[in-house]
C-alpha cells in the first residue's frame, strides 16, 4: 500500500513515496521550472522509478504547495499548511511552532498539543522575508545561495540593512560594498533582516517551544542562527527540511485511505500548469 | 530693457535625472533634463548651464537659485535648499491653481501631498518602504519585455485583457511576467497589468492623505499615458498632467526662488 505526496513549490518540487508503515520508499527534489513550471510530473516520475512503482500502483496521491491547484495526476489537493503540520507531527511530535521559509513565501504555523493546526500566518505578497530576498542579493554579491550560511558565520559583526524592499536593499548592499563593508558582514546583515521580519510575523501566534525551521531557509545555517537569536532558544531542524510538506501530503493520503476515502482513478499524466 | 527682467532658476537633483527650470515672473522660459550619472555635481552644473544658454543668459543674470531633490546637498553653485515636497507643491499650484492633491511618481519613490489653495503642503506620504508604486517597478518589467520607457504608455493603452498580477511586489511581478510571457501573454496586456498594480499602490497613498480634487500627476509617471489612465480609474477621478511633468518640481523650485526674493 504505497502513498505519494507531491509538494509543488514556487522554486522546487518535492515528491515522496511511503509504504503502509509510513516508511519512506523514495524521495526526489527537483526544480519546478522557472519558466514553464512543468517539471512537477518529471519529479513524480523519478520518485516512482526510485521506488520501482508505476503511478497506477499508488493507493493515494496528494498534491500540496503553491502549484497544487492543477495537478492532473493527484487524487486530492491539500494546503501546504495542513501538510507541513502533518509531516512535522510524524517527524518531531514536540513541535508547537513551524517556521517555513520558502523560495517565494514564508509562514508560521502553530500546532496544538495533538499536532493539529491551531493558527497560521503567512507572507506571500512581498519578497522581503522570503528566500527570494536572499536569492536576489546573493546574485548581486556574486555568492552562491548555498554558501551564504557558511559565509555569514565568519563575520564578527553585521551590517544593518535598513531597507525592507528587496529592490531598495539591493542598492543598499551595493553602496555598503562600495563603502568597504565585507561580504560576510553584509550576508550576516541580510540574515538578520530576514530573521527579524519572519520572527516578528510568527510572534503573532505566540512563540512556544519547540520551534522547527523548515523549507530552504532551514538549509542556511546563518539564517537559522539569526532566527535562534531572535527567538531566544535553539530551534529544531528536520533531517530533510525541504521534504516535510511532501511527507505530510503522503501521510495525509494514508489518512484518507484509513477513513475509507477512495482515490480518483481519473489520474491524467499531464503536465502541471499555473495561473489558469 | 532686458536688464530689468529678473530670472530665477530651480534645479531638482533626483536619483535618475537632474532637472533645471528657468522662470521669470513665474513664466517657464526654459527647462532641461539630464541623466544624474556618477557625478551629481557635474550633471547639475551642466543642466543649469544648458537652461541659461537656451535663454541666452549667463550665470550673473540669475537673481536667485533654489536647489531641491535627493541630491540637493551636492549642488556645485550657491543656492538655497528647499524640500522637494514644497517645490512640487508650489510647481503644481502655479501650473494648476485648482489642484489640491499632487502625486509625484519618480524613478525610485512616489510622493503624494495634499495642498492648500495657496500651494502649501498640509499632508504628505511617501512610498519609501516599497518600490512597487514607483517608476522603478515599470523599468524592471519594461526591461524584460524589451520595451523602451516612452513606448510603455502607448502600448498599454492598446491592451484588451490586462494581466492580473497576484501581488504588487516588483520582485514577484518580475518572475510572474516571465511565466506569463511563456504562456503567451502579450506585452501590452502585461504592461496594462503592471499599470493597474502600480495604480493600486498609488491609490493607497492618495487615500492616506484624503484625496481632494483636482488631482495632478507629476514626475516621470505623468509621461506614461497608460499609468495616468490606470490611476484615474483606481481613484475614480480626472487626473491633470502638466505639459512637462518631469520638470514640474524644478519649476516649483524656480518659483520659490522668485517668491522668496520678491518678498
Amino acid at each position: 500500500m504505497p502513498f505519494a505526496g507531491i509538494d509543488i513549490g514556487s522554486t522546487m518540487t518535492k515528491a515522496i513515496i511511503v509504504d503502509h508503515e509510513e516508511q519512506i520508499l523514495a524521495s526526489v527534489i527537483g526544480p519546478t521550472g522557472a519558466e514553464h513550471r512543468h517539471l512537477a510530473l518529471k519529479v513524480m516520475d523519478e520518485a516512482l522509478q526510485k521506488a520501482g512503482l508505476a503511478m497506477e500502483g499508488l493507493d493515494f496521491i496528494v498534491a500540496t504547495g503553491y502549484g497544487r491547484i492543477s495537478v492532473p495526476f493527484a487524487d486530492k489537493q491539500i494546503t501546504e499548511i495542513t501538510c507541513h503540520a502533518r509531516g512535522i507531527r510524524a517527524l518531531l511530535p514536540t513541535v508547537r511552532i513551524i517556521i517555513d521559509i520558502g523560495g517565494q513565501d514564508s509562514k508560521g504555523i502553530k500546532l496544538d498539543t495533538e499536532g493539529k493546526v491551531a493558527n497560521f500566518v503567512m507572507n506571500d505578497k512581498c519578497a522581503a522575508g522570503t528566500g527570494r530576498f536572499l536569492e536576489v542579493i546573493a546574485e548581486t554579491l556574486g555568492v552562491k545561495l548555498d554558501q551564504l550560511g557558511k559565509i555569514s558565520l565568519t563575520a564578527e559583526a553585521y551590517v544593518q540593512i535598513s531597507n525592507t524592499c528587496t529592490v531598495f536593499a539591493e542598492h543598499e548592499v551595493t553602496s555598503r560594498l562600495a563603502e568597504g563593508a565585507s561580504i560576510p558582514e553584509i550576508v550576516a546583515g541580510l540574515h538578520e533582516a530576514i530573521a527579524g521580519r519572519v520572527v516578528n510575523m510568527v510572534r503573532h501566534l505566540g512563540m512556544e517551544k519547540d520551534v522547527v525551521v523548515t523549507g530552504g531557509g532551514a538549509m542556511n545555517i546563518g539564517l537559522v542562527r539569526a532566527i535562534e537569536n531572535k527567538v531566544g532558544f535553539p530551534v529544531l531542524i528536520p533531517p530533510e527540511p525541504l521534504l516535510t510538506g511532501a511527507l505530510g501530503a503522503a501521510l495525509a493520503g494514508h489518512d484518507f485511505v484509513r477513513r475509507g476515502v477512495t482515490p480518483d482513478h481519473g489520474r491524467r499524466r499531464e503536465r502541471v500548469t499555473f495561473f489558469q | 530693457m532686458k536688464d530689468y527682467i529678473k530670472y530665477y532658476a530651480g534645479v531638482d537633483i533626483g536619483s535618475v535625472s537632474i532637472k533645471a527650470a528657468l522662470v521669470s515672473n513665474r513664466r517657464l522660459i526654459a527647462a532641461e533634463l539630464v541623466a544624474s550619472g556618477a557625478s551629481y555635481k557635474d550633471a547639475a552644473q551642466k543642466v543649469l548651464y544648458s537652461v541659461l544658454v537656451q535663454a541666452g543668459l549667463d550665470a550673473e543674470s540669475l537673481s536667485g537659485v533654489v536647489v531641491t531633490g535627493l541630491g540637493s546637498e551636492s549642488a556645485p553653485f550657491p543656492a538655497r535648499q528647499i524640500s522637494d515636497i514644497s517645490c512640487q507643491a508650489m510647481g503644481c499650484h502655479y501650473l494648476f491653481p485648482s489642484a489640491r492633491t499632487v502625486i509625484n511618481i519618480g524613478g525610485q519613490f512616489t510622493k503624494v501631498a495634499k495642498i492648500t489653495p495657496q500651494g502649501r503642503v498640509v499632508d504628505f506620504l511617501m512610498s519609501e518602504k516599497c518600490v512597487a508604486g514607483s517608476g522603478r517597478f515599470l523599468q524592471v518589467i519594461a526591461r524584460i519585455l524589451h520595451v523602451t520607457l516612452e513606448n510603455i504608455g502607448p502600448l498599454s493603452l492598446q491592451s484588451r485583457e490586462p494581466v492580473e498580477f497576484s501581488t504588487n511586489c516588483a520582485v514577484f511581478a518580475e518572475s510572474e511576467t516571465i511565466s506569463r510571457i511563456a504562456e503567451g501573454a502579450r506585452a501590452e496586456d502585461i504592461l496594462a497589468g503592471v499599470h493597474r498594480a502600480m495604480a493600486i499602490k498609488v491609490a493607497m497613498l492618495v487615500k492616506g492623505v484624503k484625496m481632494e480634487p483636482d488631482v495632478v500627476l507629476m514626475g516621470g509617471g505623468g509621461e506614461d499615458a497608460g499609468l495616468v489612465l490606470a490611476i484615474g480609474e483606481a481613484l475614480g477621478t480626472r487626473i491633470l498632467v502638466p505639459e512637462q511633468p518631469r520638470v514640474s518640481t524644478a519649476y516649483g523650485a524656480a518659483c520659490l526662488a522668485e517668491l522668496d526674493l520678491a518678498l
